[in-house]
């Protein structure tokens, strides 16, 4: 794929698939077989095994704490590296990486060194017919789920199972089945991105082009009126594909903190710091067609400054241009009864909070939405649910340690006690918060159900930033063509690949710079490239970081040592597990090379999961005991599967817990 | 690879012959070229790595 095309993947598909249906999905939900046996999953994603056990031991987590009396906890082996996409996918499929194709967010090109989104594929139109600048698909675009394995609830519908799977990550598009399920990490916003909200200001100073996540617009005031704009996705249905956007007013009310907002022939007002409801917004692509997004307004300020936050366009739910729900009705289904919700996979604008165009307070009223809003959703489903299987998932757990790490930790490099007198219990009270969901489940399930509680990973502090790339010129293995003009630059700009035999990409993963597999590769398969990997996968064990005086890489694990065979191939060839305060630099896995091997992390992302699977278990919490000591998320696949009575599958790693 | 000319004010030359020497560049020449490789990549590549580097900063992750 090429740099150009990758972007159309990401950005384009939306109005193309506007213009069809989700193809290939089966409309017809699943049969309704009664089960004498009933299973509730809670997935709470990034729940941590130590903080769990403390917070349980003093008492703040009695639903746990109840659940646990009735069966087992245990720490839950995470995947090889614990990156979401790849932890989930082991529990969706029973497999590891190697048997499912997701190794990271991101994988690689070997074509051209550029990379790629991990999970899914969207794509254009394959044939067109063009009228003067005006493109008209003669065939459908497609979204595709780079997946492979087998999900475990089709296993379930073929024994005619009941599911329902409530915005599981990992699963955009959703995989082809007749059980209700909903996307969820992985989904993008109607641009195609994994999230890019607008931000209105008249603050100068604001203006920065590097944000990323975010598009910051200069606006003016003149006669208390602001104009501006939203930017949509790109329309494809024109030959020189330009942006679409809609035109928005702003009226700012002479003497009161209070705005109009005028939008596609609406009105309404927003006092200073308050948010909107969700605000349907329609992209025009041609006379028939157009894209249908969601999205929420929030007056940051009005004077002396002026300051307006706008969301990411979420898909509308209630018209998805993209295919977000088994049986397409579902989504619609869910918006008729709560209106429109949250689509976007990871709903929490972290990029926002990182970039000060939220702060502490305004990012968590956002997220307490996404809660709120999904617990109203599980209500809902716990209502109905009465044979089979129900999975529910939990963002916030994952999103708020992310930012608010640094409050829980004196010793992190961006830990503020001012903040932290305000905001050091949040990490806490999310977990909290999670119990009470728990309380929820358990205050609906009968003597028959199975409530499983869960997690991908655990969680780190991110103190220290490693420079992989920069690891590896230092060391001899990756050459810049023009050593003045340094690595500064992404993507390999100034690589010279003739003299590369490895590089960096993704968040966990090293590449040989094979011959063969890499365009221009230089290390020969066999022997050389065995010898080298061992090579470089020694001295990363051993690099110590000069600051610490720790190593910063606990485990460099070769893929060949690792990972099923069956997808291997396409595999990082080496991939590191980092101890914990460790974790990858910001620019190292779009292949960036600063000065420094080591520094500081002082972002306000500023807890992570990275690291080896050892420092990172997850959760397990079940009403009924366990046999494993320590099971692994793959092991809970046919663990499933085998409290329905069915068979483990042939090519499932796992082996039941139960 | 063949070269040419192109005509600077004699002031914005004394300058990057001064911060050529003292940002370490081996001659007036590489540092002109560094600076405009540097500009034009950013018009040539405006929608497209640019966007991607965005888009994958929307994942929270890298920058």
């Amino acid at each position: 794929m090429k740099r150009r095309e990758f972007i159309k993947a990401g950005a384009a598909g939306a109005a193309w698939l506007a213009a069809s249906p989700a193809s290939g999905l089966v409309r017809r939900i699943a049969g309704r077989r009664e089960t004498a046996r009933k299973v509730i999953i809670l997935g709470c994603d990034g729940m941590d095994h130590h903080l769990v056990q403390n917070w349980m031991k003093e008492g703040h987590l009695p639903a746990l704490r109840k659940l646990v009396s009735r069966g087992c906890f245990r720490p839950l082996g995470t995947s090889i590296p614990p990156q979401s996409p790849v932890a989930w996918s082991n529990f969706i499929t029973g497999c590891d990486p190697g048997g499912h194709g997701i190794y990271d967010f991101i994988h690689r090109d070997p074509k051209n060194y550029f990379p790629v989104f991990s999970a899914a594929l969207t794509e254009d139109a394959k044939r067109t017919l063009r009228l003067g600048n005006t493109v008209l698909p003669l065939s459908g675009g497609r979204v595709v789920n780079l997946r492979k394995g087998r999900a475990f609830w089709q296993h379930l519908e073929d024994h005619d199972i009941p599911a329902t799977i409530f915005k599981m990550p990992a699963n955009y598009p959703p995989v082809a089945t007749r059980q209700r399920t909903l996307a969820g990490l992985g989904t993008p916003d109607v641009l195609g991105s994994y999230g890019i909200c607008n931000f209105y200001t008249t603050r100068v100073l604001d203006i920065n082009e590097d944000i990323g996540g975010a598009r910051v617009h200069e606006v003016y005031v003149i006669g208390n009126r602001v104009e501006a704009r939203i930017p949509g996705p790109v329309n494809s249905f024109k030959a020189d594909r330009p942006e679409t956007g809609i035109d928005f007013h702003v009226w700012i009310d002479p003497v009161h903190p209070v705005a109009k907002i005028s939008l596609q022939g609406r009105e309404f007002i927003l006092k200073e710091k308050e948010w909107s409801g969700w605000q349907r917004v329609r992209f025009s692509l041609i006379t028939t067609q157009s894209v249908s997004g969601i999205c929420l307004f929030y007056l940051k300020e009005v004077r002396p400054d002026f300051k307006l936050y706008v969301s990411p366009v979420n898909v509308d739910p209630a018209s998805p241009s993209l295919p977000i729900s088994t049986p397409e009705s579902y989504a619609r289904e869910l918006e008729k009864r709560f209106g429109p919700f949250f689509t976007k996979g990871l709903p929490a604008d972290t990029s926002a909070l990182d970039n000060d165009l939220l702060d502490e307070e305004e990012f968590l009223a956002m997220d307490d939405f996404i809660l709120e809003e999904s617990k109203a959703m599980l209500d809902y489903e716990l209502d109905r649910f009465d044979s089979g299987l129900l999975f529910y998932y939990l963002s916030s757990t994952d999103q708020r340690q992310h930012m608010f790490w640094r409050l829980l930790d004196p010793s992190s490099p961006a830990y503020d006690p001012g903040l932290a007198s305000r905001y050091g219990h949040t990490v806490r009270d999310i977990y909290v918060e999670a119990d009470r969901i728990l309380d929820r489940v358990l205050g609906r399930a009968d003597k028959d159900t199975v409530v499983l509680v869960m997690s991908d990973h655990g969680f780190n502090p991110f103190h220290r930033e490693f420079n992989l790339n920069t690891w590896l010129k230092d060391n001899g293995y990756h050459r810049l063509a023009r050593e003045w003009r340094g690595g500064e630059e992404p993507f390999f700009e100034n690589t010279d690949w003739a003299k590369t035999r490895a590089y960096g990409l993704g968040m966990n993963g090293l590449y040989l710079n094979l011959k063969g597999r890499e365009a221009q590769g230089i290390v020969r398969p066999g022997a050389e490239a065995d010898n080298l990997l061992h090579e470089i996968a020694s001295k990363l064990e051993q690099t110590v970081d000069p600051k610490t005086g720790r190593r910063a890489i606990l485990r460099a694990f070769l893929a060949k040592d690792v990972y099923q065979a069956a997808y291997r191939a396409d595999a990082p060839d080496i991939i590191l597990g980092f101890d914990r305060g460790y974790r990858i630099s910001w620019g190292s896995p779009t292949g960036r090379m600063p000065r420094e091997v080591f520094s500081d992390n002082k972002e306000k992302w500023s807890g992570d999961h990275m690291g080896a699977p050892e420092v990172l278990p997850g959760i397990l919490a079940v009403n009924l005991p366990v046999r494993s000591e320590y099971p692994a998320l793959y092991d809970l696949t046919p663990s499933i599967l085998g409290l329905f009575g069915i068979e483990r599958p042939r090519d499932m790693k796992g082996r039941s817990v139960f | 690879m063949g070269t040419a000319k192109v005509k600077l004010d004699k002031e914005l030359f004394k300058k990057i012959k001064k911060y050529a020497a003292l940002s370490g560049y081996a001659s007036p020449e590489e540092f002109i070229t560094h600076c405009l490789e540097k500009e034009l990549s950013k018009i040539e590549e405006s929608d497209s790595e640019e966007e991607v580097k965005k888009k994958l900063k929307g994942l929270g992750y890298i920058s």
